[in-house]
């Protein structure tokens, strides 16, 4: 039993060692577990700051969302969002029903949506790098593009 | 009116029966199920924040990160029936340490270690999945046939 005592003990150590770091807290670092609603970015065309928002808003307006993420890049928009617990049964439908609204209203956007909470981690993080200085464009439209891509390969 | 199986009992039979029922220390259901229900979700917890690590500081996406999850939380199991831990946790827990995958790991690393002393080919490897071969079989007999259902249900445009 003592040996049980002593692993909970260092498991205990492990998991406070980690909250002992003095930096501002990023919103990345607990996108995961908490509600963040990221601002929408935009990549490269900045005038389009309007259609973002109304994006946005038009997702978030879904009562099964409570988290909603929107990158606008040069050819797609991605949109996550995280769904409420109980709704989770439902994702294939809310997102069928959140693509069929978006395609509707957008017909002219090339839309791509996920509620996977790695995309919405990276898009939260793609959002930190860009209000960095060291971030350019070109860089951004990348790491856009593999997100994008990252949710192609699950389907 | 007695039962079939009181009557082809004698007497004497039926009065020992009774006098065990007087002294049968009755099971602890409600208590069992409440230690079961929390270090079951324990263990589910700990795997939650096994996947989020890996979501976390890896590459790996909400529907691929069951697969490394499941290997880490295994092999902890592993760790622990090794060192004797997960054993007591068994005793404490019961179905709620059996039941999460990490009971498979268990019973996996039990059956090699009893049957050590019987050698490495025919003690451990001959015996190794005794428990958990079951699991295994009927695991993936199962997953074979909600495939084939779910293709069926695809092809047919349900789904």
């Amino acid at each position: 039993m003592i040996t049980f005592y002593r692993f909970i003990l260092f498991a205990c150590l492990i998991l406070l060692s980690a909250c002992s770091n003095n930096e501002p807290v990023k919103d990345s670092q607990l996108a995961l577990m908490k509600t963040t609603n990221p601002k929408p970015v935009i990549i490269s065309n900045k005038k389009h700051s309007d259609r973002v928002e109304e994006i946005k808003k038009d997702v978030s307006s879904h009562p099964e969302l409570y988290d909603v993420a929107v990158v606008k890049g040069k050819k797609d928009t991605l949109v996550v969002y995280k769904v409420k617990h109980l709704h989770r049964f439902r994702m294939k439908a809310i997102e069928k029903n959140v693509n069929k609204m978006l395609e509707e209203k957008y017909p002219k956007e090339n839309f791509t949506v996920s509620s996977d909470y790695k995309v919405f981690l990276e898009a939260v993080r793609l959002k930190e790098h860009i209000k960095s200085s060291d971030f350019s464009d070109q860089k951004a439209e990348k790491r856009f593009n593999e997100i994008v891509k990252m949710t192609e390969d699950m389907k | 009116m007695p039962s079939n199986k009181q009557k082809n009992t004698t007497l004497q039979q039926r009065n020992y029966q009774q006098l065990q029922q007087k002294h049968e220390i009755k099971r602890p259901v409600l208590k069992n199920c409440i230690k079961a229900f929390f270090v079951g979700g324990l263990i589910c917890v700990i795997g939650q924040a096994v996947s989020y690590f890996y979501i976390y500081f890896f590459n790996f996406t909400e529907q691929s990160v069951g697969n490394p999850t499941v290997a880490t939380m295994v092999f902890f199991s592993m760790l622990l029936t090794g060192f004797g831990v997960y054993d007591r946790l068994g005793q404490f827990a019961g179905a709620g340490s059996a039941v999460p995958v990490t009971g498979f790991g268990n019973a996996v690393i039990s059956a090699a270690i009893e049957h050590r002393t019987e050698g490495f080919v025919l003690g451990v490897g001959g015996n190794m999945f005794k428990l958990a071969g079951s699991v295994i079989l009927f695991g993936v007999f199962s997953a074979f046939v909600v495939a084939l259902i779910k293709t069926l249900l695809v092809m047919w445009g349900v789904l």
